[in-house]
């Protein structure tokens, strides 16, 4: 059953809509507020450049952002409004760095058409209202009181229906507007209107300007001295005020984007359509405007939203390509561009499609994304976890340990590699080659298994085995000292650091030794009641050599304790509970703050804080990690420890703003590791895995990595084939000559390098709109089939299309068959060995036939009227789920016998979707354009025909996102034996450049995290006091209601985030201990 | 010509990027920011400032602001006899008609 889903995010939407720079978080710091749809972060402007302070999540989606600054104050406030009609004003507390709710309100009306150019938000640069264009023909005022205070809000009729644009004018004794408009006939004005407050109208403004430019879209308000408006068209800049009118021709091209640079407005920043950046200069005299000038400074991406920072940086966020730092040179660089990209951040948006694949066969799904629009796409290969890239590997059975060593103290890198294996020890360091080969350390006893290998001081180096404790010299590699374990005791588990070993025979003795220079001295010996399981004195206070703590994992009562070195006293104990064993502890310190790790033989990882001065333990958590033994290590990435569990599903523990994080080794099982830092190999790893010893180097150490391939080109579909290990795209690049604007390719690309290795253009006016791989019945090969079609300019919609067919030789795109289709063929589905495509209002299966001449055609079977335009289909078994353009779901059926398509079900709704997706037998998932997510089920058990034709809708909640594709999959590794891997997981990418995932859970979960979601919202705020109910309700023009059958995954797995006092709240609520809570949130986090 | 356009750019603290090297472009910025997760009740804005928008439909608060119009001139031609005043309230009722 899939009935009970979870929605979690997996990569935060990127696109960036609007941006302010401003005052924010102290009268001093200058910060750049950036929002992306539903997010906004607030940076920092440093010496060293942004420095990001912090990411809000906003429960609605962004439709203004605005800073201003109230009469009185020292900062400024954020103005936010949001799509349904919610807004808020916000204030830092730098005391307590939160976010404090100034105001907020619902400014819907009951009445009115929403208005088709989007919202406008503006604020009166003297602070005297808050002017709204929500619904056409309204302007909405929230006057501010004189101590900055809002008023009720109050509705002004606006003639003018068609409004292109709003803004305040500076510099009027009484809040003024100016208007953009189009009037019935097409033409566009500027008007201008005074807000009477009291009287609550508009009173005729100072000027108006009629007949402007026809491509008018944009006002730029111009402050004091100057004053009045830049009006900006497609082929004309136009200043306007009351007593002047200067204009200047431009280059045709859409103004996107601008920005104020000087405080004075005399220059501005200007980004268009292909990403060209202007500067615009107004020039005066005697605070006069003497006339406009316009200059090319270069390219960036393809601005949304231009924030001139400081010292020349600018700020360019982007919908369609990354976002980008950038600098303002003086100069021009060798191409002629003054602009220099000093930094740029990932923007996964627009998603319009995407493909899950295994191209690593590792069994770990990769997203790869068609992203971005016109010259900014780009394909993005998303993959979860952290990867490992393989230098050297040698086939080895049955390692029991590894260990690196120095070959002397102060040598940065290790030369030796100690193996150790059940009945020997072998030793491996690098030659002058540069290769690993077998070496001896002499002082070593290698005819036994090594218990632990250390440094120690003094170039030195320790070897414990069953029998004794060897110290020996790195440089003569001889036997200097050597401890005994007492008669008839052997050692079971070691550990050691440079000046110290602790070591534990049968019996439950402990025995505590310092290593001096050649010596070796049993400090302490303690017998504890039970048998000692694991060890650590891994150094984390001060003495990066000497530790004062010693953590002990027990037999029999299952404990875990902190011993005092070297009295070893008993400071701490904490019983683990249940009955499995802890396998390995580790002392370990993550930013600052000092932790325990305790893994125990079934894959739980428990977690504490470590109070350094008494030893105490703190904030425990549990995860579950695997189902195998873990083993824990210490490494080193980037000057920053880490820590590798090595399990049957190995995992790196790290931690990033004060929080511990698990992300996925892309491995399938590692017995041991240990870090591995030679000259040839720097930063390296060893892993133990599957009778196999690997040297490899490690990735970044985050979870999401995104790699990029420019395309310079717009990529719309993409598919993988695996038998030719290719992708195939539909993509189009824009011409630069204006008569052929676009072109449409289907091209090629190796599925390790993204080369395109073949390219097949497309016919004048031909758009790729499906692509497939598959295979037919009766024929052994694997083709990739096109849906096109003839989009031309006096079409409302296409009335031809072509299904081609092609296959891949010698790495070519082989054109086999093509047919002509009456309409566009929006979707292509491998069906029962057949093709089926959705053309126009028609569902159309196709037969793969044989020719005499023994070449292929494809011939018509069947079709299935009855849609408005059906878009996205999907299939399973005979049954056929269709997402049409305004008429929701409908579930078709095909009848082998009849050969037939009929539809079995529909639902009656009006949702115009955009994107479909089958979730089982009888449920299916859907996206619409209002940001729903619905499902709707068949009702095979219903009484009546009428009854059994409808899809009964049972489960709704918003999104907040437009969703381009859904597709079946995982990001992480799947293990058929967890719990986890039983959950079936939907994948979706937005318009935003959002990732998410969609897991169907089982009942009893999903009515466990219903109670936890509902415990989170009372202790988790909305920012701005936005309600998350609201928010994650149903929403479209016709009703609202509230979300069923989804959680909000971002909602609960924020519990991790919270403070140690509000986890307790949450859990005297739920009845349940915060570290079952946090073990069961911790697992869902590993679903995306 | 352009280095006149593009000379002194606002300079708000000269330490602002001062130390800041363009990065390896094929390499994004990875920085993370925390995520704010508020727990505090001034989350909740005050009382006082939920705002709403009026009830009164515009055509009924017009009709209202005119029979309060007609009454007033009597005391307000003694208080303000500016025409001014006078003058102003006509165009603006003519506005919605």
């Amino acid at each position: 059953m899939s009935t009970w889903n979870y929605v979690v995010t997996a990569h935060k939407p990127t696109n960036v809509t609007h941006s302010c720079v401003g005052n924010f978080t102290s009268p001093q710091e200058l910060n750049l507020i950036v929002a992306k749809c539903t997010r906004i972060e607030i940076h920092l402007l440093t010496a060293q450049g942004l420095q990001p302070m912090l990411d809000v999540p906003i429960y609605g989606r962004i439709a203004t952002l605005e800073l201003f600054r109230p009469h009185g104050e020292a900062q400024d406030f954020l103005f936010i409004a949001t799509e349904r009609y919610k807004f808020c004003v916000l204030q830092w507390d730098s005391e307590t760095s939160e976010l404090i709710t100034r105001a907020m309100g619902d400014v819907s009306d009951r009445i009115g058409r929403p208005t088709d150019n989007g919202q406008i938000g503006i604020i009166d640069p003297d602070c005297r209202l808050i002017g709204l264009h929500l619904y056409d023909g309204l302007f909405k005022v929230i006057p501010f009181d004189n101590k900055g205070q809002l008023k009720e809000a109050f509705n002004i009729r606006l003639e003018e229906l068609q409004v292109l644009d709003i803004k305040f004018l500076y510099g009027c004794s009484k809040p003024t507007i100016v208007v953009l408009y189009q009037d019935n006939k097409d033409a566009r004005h500027v008007k201008t209107y005074e807000v009477a407050l009291k009287e609550k109208d508009f009173v005729e403004g100072p000027w108006s300007q009629n007949n402007l430019d026809n491509g008018a879209d944009l006002l730029i308000p111009v402050p004091p001295p100057l004053c009045g408006v830049l009006i900006v068209g497609e082929e004309t800049i136009v200043y306007c005020s009351a007593n002047a009118f200067k204009a200047i021709p431009i280059r045709p091209s859409i103004t996107k984007a601008y920005g104020r640079v000087d405080a004075d407005g005399s220059r501005y920043l200007l980004g268009d359509h292909a990403g060209l950046l202007h500067l615009l200069v107004i020039t005066h005299e005697k605070e006069k405007v003497t006339g406009l000038k316009i200059e090319l400074l270069g390219e960036t991406s393809i601005a949304s939203t231009i924030s001139y920072l400081d010292n020349a940086v600018v700020f360019i966020g982007s919908s369609y390509g990354d976002s980008q730092l950038i600098k303002l040179n003086l100069q021009p660089d060798a191409k002629g561009s003054y602009v220099e990209v000093l930094e740029r951040f990932v923007n996964l948006g627009p998603i319009v499609d995407f493909c899950v694949v295994d191209l690593e066969r590792q069994g770990q799904g990769q997203v790869v994304t068609c992203s971005g629009a016109y010259k900014d796409g780009s394909l993005r290969v998303v993959r979860n976890g952290i990867g490992i890239n393989e230098q050297a590997s040698v086939e080895l059975q049955g390692i029991k340990g590894m260990w690196s060593l120095r070959s002397s103290t102060d040598d940065p890198f290790d030369t030796f590699l100690v193996v150790s294996f059940i009945s020997e020890t072998r030793i491996l360091a690098m030659n002058l080659e540069d290769e690993l080969e077998e070496t001896e350390i002499e002082g070593f006893n290698s005819q036994v298994q090594t218990l632990f290998c250390h440094d120690a001081v003094y170039n030195q180096l320790v070897q414990v085995t069953s029998s004794s404790v060897r110290l020996v010299s790195s440089t003569s590699r001889e036997l200097l000292n050597e401890w005994h374990a007492p008669s008839g005791y052997s050692v079971n588990v070691a550990t050691a650091n440079a000046t110290q070993v602790l070591l534990a025979t049968g019996g439950g003795h402990l025995v505590y030794l310092e290593i001096g220079d050649g010596t070796l001295t049993e400090v302490k010996h303690a017998q504890l009641e039970y048998e000692i399981s694991c060890l650590d004195i891994n150094p984390i206070g001060e003495n990066s050599n000497y530790s004062h703590l010693a953590a002990v994992g027990m037999w029999t009562d299952i404990s875990v304790r902190i011993f005092s070195l070297p009295e070893l006293n008993l400071i701490t104990k904490e019983q683990l509970g249940g009955e499995i064993i802890p396998r390995s502890v580790l002392l370990c310190s993550f930013e600052g703050t000092s932790y325990l790790l305790c893994a125990l033989g079934d894959g739980h990882l428990l977690n504490f804080q470590v109070n350094m001065s008494n030893g105490e333990l703190t904030d425990r958590k549990k995860v579950s990690l695997g189902t195998q033994p873990i083993t824990l290590r210490t490494f080193s990435s980037k000057n920053t420890t880490h820590v590798f569990a090595s399990s049957d599903r190995p995992t790196v523990i790290y931690s990033s703003n004060k929080k511990l994080l698990y992300s996925n080794v892309n491995l399938k099982e590692v017995g041991h590791m240990c870090p591995f830092n030679s000259a040839a190999f720097p930063d390296s790893l060893a892993i133990a895995k599957e009778g196999e010893l690997t040297i490899g180097t490690i990735d970044d150490i985050q979870k999401l990595h995104i790699r990029t391939i420019p395309l310079g080109e717009h990529a719309r579909r993409i598919c993988h084939q695996e038998q030719s290990r290719t992708f195939a795209i539909c993509c189009l690049k824009n011409q630069s000559s204006a008569d052929e604007s676009e072109m449409h390719f289907i091209r090629l690309l190796d599925d390790q390098t993204l080369e395109c290795i073949s390219t097949y253009p497309l016919d004048t006016f031909e758009y790729g709109c499906s692509i497939l791989s598959c295979s037919f019945s009766d024929d052994t090969n694997v083709y990739y089939c096109v849906g096109t079609a003839y989009v031309l300019p006096e079409e409302n919609e296409p009335t031809k299309g072509r299904i081609l067919v092609f296959i891949v030789e010698d790495g070519k795109l082989q054109l086999i068959a093509e047919k002509e289709t009456k309409g566009a063929v929006y979707s292509l589905n491998a069906f029962n060995g057949k093709l089926l495509a959705a053309i126009n209002q028609k569902i159309q299966l196709y037969k793969w036939m044989l020719r005499e001449d023994g070449s292929r055609e494809i011939q018509t079977e069947c079709g299935h009227h009855g849609h408005i335009l059906a878009l996205y289909v999907k299939t399973r078994g005979d049954f056929i789920v269709v997402g049409d353009l305004m008429k929701s779901i409908s579930l078709l059926i095909y009848k082998h016998e009849e050969g037939a398509i009929e539809e079995r079900a529909r639902d009656y709704n009006a949702n115009w979707m955009s994107a479909v997706e089958i979730l089982d037998d009888d449920t299916y998932l859907g996206a619409e354009n209002n940001f729903n997510l619905f499902t709707v089920r068949k009702n095979s058990e219903g009484a009546t025909d009428e009854e059994r034709g409808r899809l009964e809708v049972i489960g709704e909640y918003h999104l907040g996102e437009f969703v381009n594709r859904f597709r079946h999959g995982s990001l992480v590794m799947r293990l058929p034996d967890s719990e986890v891997g039983q959950i079936q997981t939907v994948i979706f990418g937005t318009v935003n450049g959002a990732i998410g995932v969609i897991a169907s859970l089982p009942h009893d979960q999903y009515v466990f995290l219903e109670k936890l979601q509902s415990n989170l919202r009372k202790v988790i705020k909305g920012v701005g006091g936005l309600s998350h109910e609201q928010w994650r309700s149903f929403n479209n023009e016709k009703r609202t209601a509230e979300a069923k059958n989804f959680l909000d995954g971002d909602l609960i797995e924020s519990f991790l985030d919270l403070s140690r006092g509000k986890m307790e709240e949450v859990s005297k609520g739920m009845g349940v201990s915060v570290e079952e809570l946090s073990k069961r949130v911790e697992e869902l986090t590993r679903l995306h | 010509m352009m280095g006149y356009m593009l000379g002194d750019l606002p300079s708000f603290d000269p330490h602002n990027f001062s130390q800041l090297r363009p990065s390896d472009p094929s390499n994004p910025s990875k920085v993370v920011p925390t995520t704010y997760r508020p727990t505090h009740s001034r989350t909740s804005p005050p009382p006082d400032q939920v705002i709403t928008t009026e009830a009164k439909n515009i055509l009924i608060r017009n009709f209202y602001q005119r029979a309060e119009e007609k009454l007033r001139p009597k005391r307000a031609a003694t208080e303000h006899p500016t025409p001014e005043h006078g003058c102003k309230q006509p165009r603006a009722s003519t506005t919605w008609s």
